[in-house]
Parts: C-alpha cells; structure tokens; sequence
C-alpha cells in the first residue's frame, strides 16, 4: 500500500523535486545548525567575496562525516529524507482531498520533524541540540541517563515520520467512497 | 454524476464531522513542534553554554562551572603567556580552541588542527591555542582530571611536553570517559617525564581552579559544546567554529581571517 501510494505521487516530477528540495533543505539546515551564527556573520561580511561566502556554507556540509556519529548521521539523513517524502505526499492529498485530511498524520509528522530536530548533533560532545534546551532548565544530566544520551529522539523522530508516512499513504490509497 | 457528488460531499462532511474530536491535533502539534524547534535554534545560536553538571572531587565545579549566562565572543579572555601555543605566539591569526580530553569529537578533531598548524604555522602565520572545556556530565571525574593531568606535564617540562602529553592522551583514551586513569602516569613516562613528580603534581589537585578558570571561560565565550574553536584575525575580528569540521572548514576560515588586517 505503501509503495503503491509512493508510486502515485511520485509519478509526477513535480512531486519528485519537492520531495528532493525539501530534503536537502532539511539537511542542510540540520549541519549548518551548530554553526548558524558563523555562516550569517560570513553572509553579512561586506568584504567577503561572493565566492567564498558560497563557499563555506558547501564545506560546512562535509561535517556529516566529521561531526556526527553514524548513529547521528543515519537518523538524520532518515529524518530528511522523510520529511522531504512526508510534505510531498501531503501537498498531493491536500491538491485533492482538503475534507479528507487525517490530521492525526500530518500531527504525527510534526512531532516527529520537532523530535528529530531536538535530536540532532554531536551527543557525545554536548553540541547536542536537546542538551542546550535542557541545560536552560538545568536538568543537562538527566540525559547521561539514557542508553544513547538523548540520540532516542532521532531514532523516535524517525518512528514519528515513518507512522506519519504509512497514515497518509493510507489515506491516498483509500479513497472516500461507498464499499460494497 | 451530480447525486454522486452530493453524497460523497455528504460522506465527507460525516468524516469531517467525525474527525473534529480532536480538531486543534494539528495546529497544536505545529505550536510545539515548531517551539521545539526554535528553542533549539535559540538555545543553539545564543551561546548558552551547556551547563555541565557533576561530580567534582575538589568541589570546583560547583565554584566555577558555567550556569548558563549569555555567552559572548568578545567576553572570551584574550590570549596569554598562562596559554599553551603551539606555534608562534606572535602569530598574526590564532586559533583558540576549547576541547575535552574525553570528547570522541575533539579527538577527531585533533589531527584536524596539527593539519593547519602544520600548513599556517611554520610560516608564523597562525598559532594554535589550547584550553580546557571539560564537560562534566558527559565524562564526569576523567575529563577534568586529564585536563590537569596536561597542566602538570606542562609544569615538570614545559610547553613541549604539554602538546606531546596531549597528542598522546588523545591518541590512546577511546574516549567518552573510557580512559582508565591509571594510564595518566603511564603518558607521562612515555614523553618522557619523571612519573613520582607527575603523580605528586596531579594528586595535589594544584591545577583544578587552572581547568575551571578554562571552563568558565567557556563558558563566558558562549560554548555549549566541544571542540570550540575561535578563530581571531590580526585586526580582532572572531570566527567561531563549532564541532569537529573538516579541515577545509578550518582552512577557510584562516583565510577569511588572513584578508582581515
């Protein structure tokens, strides 16, 4: 049903680049995150060349490899991949059927861009996003009593996208009408 | 055609219906989601340092660990005789990095910065600052006792041994507080220092309030991860780099910092 559902939206390109745009974008933004400060005071230099201001953002993506650890780097490239997947498929049902909306679906997709994104960066070192929220309420440490220090968001992010995935597929996949 | 239209307009209207027990389920879920998400954004790019919270022997941490004040770049103290340089301290650009001993990110990122000393710093153009940022409530105990273990080889032989002591410790502890401290001794015989001296500097705890001071100002610099590095210009102008980039990273940034004269 799935794949089926996938098939229908993807057959048309439009959806394929919407799909593709908005996962790139998805990962762009999650590696450039830790250096956002660095890449606007680049952006908004006024001696620096329109070359290298291209430049360094490019580079920062290769962080993928040195800045994250594979458990890190896979949900992460998971959670774009799924968001890009999960917006197209619901700008398609949305194109169609605006009364059918699930919104259980789309929620759960929320939840899951929100969880995936307090799980990203570099658990070990404390970059990690979720340790900077919960440092503000000074509980930092709690996470030192998770299995994987708070890489469970990711993987939950992961889960969230994937439910909200298969819920709007189903939806594609059954239409309104009278069964017999 | 008209009558089927009505009746699934009336299908839908049913569903409809039906689904507005719970109609705020999605505006809902984008109010958190995306105060999830900006939270993490803010927390991430204000320099809120990451609070380390933790157990400390000496009870330092709870005199000089960062609480989570705004950070600020320029709040970062300026580059001293009391820092370990590895090229020269006259250098035009410098690059102070804050980093933790148990910090599996800061060992990967080691080799990255020889890399530009060996590229920038035979030249003179660029020096290589090093301070403490160890993170309590990651690599609790070790990472804070490593840190002085490096100051103490500092004292017994200098500046030399203090970056041999440190590409050693970064070489052999598996990191994220895997490190048996057994072994700080057993590096400092390996650079070639004398091991009853080393131990009696470490024991005596006389270079914690060095390793704190290091830390708050880190945490006065806006750090909420490591490695941290900074990248100072001639001119004073600060480019912050956060986490273990690759050294095209670090490359670009010198030579951002070389045009700012």
């Amino acid at each position: 049903m799935l794949f089926q559902a996938l098939k229908k939206v993807f057959q048309k390109p439009l959806y394929i680049l919407l799909a593709c745009i908005t996962s790139l974008a998805v990962f762009a933004f999650a590696v450039w995150l830790p250096n956002i400060s660095l890449i606007v005071s680049v952006m908004a230099h006024p001696e620096i060349s329109f070359s290298q201001k291209l430049n360094l953002p490019f580079i920062l993506l290769g962080s993928i490899v040195t800045n994250f650890t594979l458990l890190s780097a896979s949900y992460t490239i998971a959670i774009a991949i799924l968001f890009g997947v999960n917006l197209a498929m619901v700008v398609y049902f949305l194109k169609r059927k605006i009364s059918e909306v699930k919104r259980s679906g789309i929620a759960t997709g929320f939840f899951g861009i929100a969880s995936g994104v307090a799980g990203m960066g570099c658990t070990a070192c404390g970059s990690f996003l979720l340790a900077s929220i919960l440092s503000v309420f000074g509980v930092a440490g709690m996470l030192a009593f998770l299995p994987l220090a708070g890489g469970e968001f990711g993987i939950l992010g992961v889960i969230l996208l994937g439910a909200s995935l298969y819920m709007t597929a189903r939806h594609i996949q059954n239409p309104a009408v009278c069964k017999i | 055609m008209d009558q089927q239209k009505k009746i699934e307009s009336e299908i839908f209207e049913k569903e409809g219906a039906s689904q507005t027990e719970n109609p705020y389920s999605v505006p809902l879920a984008i109010v958190i989601a995306g105060a999830i998400i900006a939270g993490a954004i803010f927390s991430s790019s204000s320099g809120k340092p990451f609070a380390p919270v933790g157990d400390n022997k000496k009870g330092v941490a709870e005199i000089n660990q960062p609480q989570g004040g705004i950070g600020s770049l320029d709040a970062m103290k300026p580059v001293s005789a009391i820092d370990h340089i590895l090229g020269d301290p006259d250098a035009p650009i410098k690059i102070v990095e804050f980093s933790d001993t148990e910090c599996p990110f800061c060992k990967r990122f080691h080799p990255t910065m020889h890399n530009a000393i060996e590229e920038y710093g035979k030249n003179g153009e660029v020096a290589w600052v090093y301070r403490h940022f160890p993170i309590d409530s990651l690599h609790p105990i070790k990472a804070r006792k490593e840190a002085e273990a490096t100051e103490c080889a500092n004292e017994l032989g200098g500046n030399a041994k203090f970056w041999a002591y440190l590409d050693r410790l970064f070489e052999i502890t598996p990191s994220n507080n895997q490190l048996d401290l057994n072994q700080l001794p057993e590096i400092a015989v390996y650079v070639g220092l004398d091991r009853a001296r080393f131990l009696q500097c470490l024991d005596s705890g006389k270079y914690a309030e060095h390793v704190a001071d290091d830390l708050a100002d880190g945490g006065n610099t806006g750090i909420n991860g490591t490695p941290f590095s900074i990248v100072i210009a001639q001119n004073g102008k600060k480019f912050p780099l956060n986490g273990a980039q690759p050294y095209s990273a670090v490359k670009a940034l010198i030579e951002l910092a070389r045009k700012e004269k």
